[in-house]
């Protein structure tokens, strides 16, 4: 006898526990009674909504019924047999599925029968995923795009860049589209020379959270994107593509990557230090014992953001080997001895700082450059490597170390995500009578907004994670008191589209990456007297 | 984040609203964003666990929320900011509940924390999951809202 026999006149309690057991049983004698249930609901709504789950778990156990129940019914329990079928994947219900999606269907219901089939999937539905990718709903759309990258399919290759190209076009480009963002995850995910061609060249895009979504997905491919990063290293690359490139590759980490850039740096690929900067930076990201040697190479440089680039990448690699090069540059003196100890202090490259501590000479000229600097941040962070080495000579260091140096009052806050940049900044903005504070990303500048600090000045990168510069400057000109600060943006795009969005932001000057101290602080000055 | 997901919540935003406020909300074209800017002035969030985790946000901008408050109320209003918020709160967890049990047809059952409701001129919304954010602009003859879905 059915468990739901005078179902209707049971009290409340025996009707959910009746309920609870016929969904765990999945006994398919019990489904006519369900049906009668479900088309003719009790008004009360935990007793429906429990019919409703009793209902899935019979039908979960039942393909053949759920399937012939789609072609039968309308309505709801249509609805509800379309869901069924997808949510435990039956095959079968396939052909029924695709022949509802014909002709002329209300949106939602197509939408329904998308996601059931994106449950089921395999191949058949793929032409019904293609012609859906220019519907008129974006969700249904978004869908379509999910699919047709899990299906890896060709050729939707064309109709996918098309999303990515309009986004980018005047007067499009303010914000990332959801499509966009799918388009891109799909391209990347069908993974062909073509499709990720052009992933790569969207590392370019107008709009900074498609390049976010572009280097995220390049990023996830890892191994698999690097000869398409690579193509972009070469001498005929516009600079900005090879930077970007550059920073990818970095974050990938992956040594497959490094012959290319080593192979950028000795083959002189580009001249311009931005360029070189990235590409020490991506370096030592990667971190192998033979990138060590292009980043010893690169002390060559006369650009002293490069040996902070450098000296960045190097603190995470120290062994004997660089220890005894450092040792033996230094120890030549002259003025490149004097900028890589400078490097080191601004860097707060405190590993290398440690292998060279105990070298006599050497050791008391990094000490001395460490107590010279006027950065309180270097002083903590040479403090504690100090107190780690411990030792009567290092307290006697330690004790040399100023305490907390008062600065004239004036304050800026730099906003990058490279460590390097920082560094620099925090050593250039000190050296000009500012106290720095420093943010990794907009995110993290923006919380000492929120805290009311007050800044005389504040030059922010414009790529970076989390929240890029333009966002961080859009939120800072919307906060009462900070209407009027001077921002100076620092980037290495020199489009004009670029600049004219970051003004209409809220921007007051660029600064084009390179450039020296000197620059720096002549443009600050340009704002603050 | 799947676009199924959002589905059941942008059906409960239009049902709820037009019911309970009168208006009829047109949803435009979805897009990402990576910050933490809400775009109105007054936003409901609710964080939701379960089957997946995640956070969505209804944010109202200042007119919008005002005008739903007094279809809502009336004439009857006290004290606006107290109302609007008190309104905004209930306009969230109806849509969520809603939309809660939309996804529970669907196999999918969560369970939804009581909304919280943040008020001022750009206001930051923490979502909880680092992925991006898809956002539903919405237009109506009250005003503009945002629906923000975040799953990790």
């Amino acid at each position: 006898m059915s468990m739901l026999t005078g179902f209707r006149d049971k009290s409340f309690l025996d009707k959910i526990s009746i309920l609870n057991e016929v969904a765990t049983a999945k006994d398919p004698a019990e489904l006519e009674a369900l049906l009668d249930l479900f088309q003719n609901p009790l008004d009360d709504t935990s007793v429906d909504y429990m019919v409703v789950t009793a209902l899935n778990g019979v039908l979960s156990s039942d393909e053949q019924k759920a399937v012939e129940l789609l072609d039968k019914e309308e309505g709801k329990l249509r609805t509800l047999c379309i869901r069924v079928c997808g949510e435990f994947q039956f095959k079968s219900a396939v052909p029924a599925l695709l022949k509802m999606a014909e002709g002329d269907v209300d949106p939602d219901f197509l939408f329904e029968v998308l996601t059931s089939l994106s449950k089921i999937g395999g191949p058949e539905a793929l032409g019904l995923f293609r012609s859906n990718i220019n519907n008129d709903d974006d969700l249904i759309v978004v869908m379509s795009i999910e699919m047709l990258g899990e299906l890896k399919d060709e050729e939707s290759i064309p109709a996918l860049k098309a999303f990515v190209e309009r986004n980018n076009e005047d007067g499009n480009y303010g914000v990332c589209d959801l499509t966009t963002w799918k388009a891109v995850e799909c391209l990347a995910s069908i993974g062909s020379d073509d499709a990720l061609d052009f992933v790569v060249a969207n590392l370019h895009h107008r709009n900074p959270t498609v390049r976010r979504v572009v280097t995220d997905s390049l990023t996830v491919l890892a191994v698999k994107a690097v000869p398409y990063l690579t193509k972009v290293i070469s001498p005929e690359t516009d600079k900005d593509d090879m930077i970007l490139a550059a920073n990818v590759l970095g974050f990938i980490g992956e040594k497959e990557g490094l012959d290319v850039l080593m192979d950028a740096i000795e083959k002189k690929f580009s001249t311009d230090s931005s360029v070189k900067y990235a590409i020490y930076e991506a370096i030592g990201r990667i971190g192998t014992m033979k990138g060590v040697i292009s980043l010893i190479d690169g002390l060559d440089d006369d650009d002293e953001l490069i040996t902070v680039a450098v000296m960045t990448g190097l603190d995470g690699l120290v062994n004997p080997g660089v220890t005894k090069k450092l040792v033996e540059i230094v120890g030549q003196g002259g003025s490149k001895a004097g900028k890589i100890l400078r490097a080191i202090v601004t860097a707060k490259a405190v590993n290398i700082f440690q292998s060279l501590y105990a070298e006599e000479k050497i050791g008391r000229f990094l000490m001395n450059a460490v107590v010279a600097s006027k950065d309180s941040e270097v002083h903590e962070a040479f403090r504690a490597k100090l107190t780690e080495i411990g030792g009567e000579a290092a307290d006697a260091d330690i004790a040399r170390l100023p305490e907390a140096v008062e600065i004239g009052g004036k304050k800026a806050l730099a906003v990058d995500d490279s460590k390097s940049m920082l560094a620099l900044y925090r050593s250039i903005l000190t050296n000009a009578g500012y106290e720095p504070t420093v943010g990794e990303n907009g995110q993290d500048a923006y919380a000492h907004i929120q805290l009311g600090e007050k800044f005389d000045v504040i030059i922010t990168d414009m790529n970076m994670p989390v929240m890029d510069g333009m966002e961080f400057v859009s939120k800072l000109r919307q906060t009462e008191g900070y209407a009027d600060i001077p921002v100076i943006m620092v980037t290495t795009e020199s489009e004009y589209s670029q600049q004219e969005l970051a003004r209409k932001t809220g921007v007051n000057d660029f600064i084009t990456k390179p450039f020296t101290a000197d620059q720096l602080k002549a443009k600050i000055a340009e704002y603050v007297s | 984040m799947n676009v199924e997901l959002a589905k059941p919540f942008i059906k409960a935003a239009v049902d709820v609203l037009s019911m309970m406020a009168m208006i009829s909300p047109k949803p435009g074209k979805p897009y990402v964003k990576k910050s933490k800017t809400a775009v109105g002035d007054v936003t409901g969030l609710v964080g939701i666990t379960g089957d997946m985790n995640g956070t969505i946000s209804i944010s109202f901008t200042k007119n919008c929320a005002v005008t739903i408050v007094k279809n809502m109320l009336g004439d009857d209003i006290q004290d606006i900011l107290q109302d609007v918020q008190d309104a905004v709160g209930e306009i969230t967890n109806m849509v969520s509940g809603q939309a809660r049990a939309g996804l529970a047809e669907q196999g999918l059952i969560f369970s939804g924390a009581t909304p919280s409701v943040i008020m001022g001129d750009n206001h930051t919304i923490t979502h909880i999951a680092t992925t991006p954010i898809m956002a539903i602009p919405f237009t109506s003859e009250a005003g503009e809202f945002t629906i923000e879905f975040c799953f990790e």
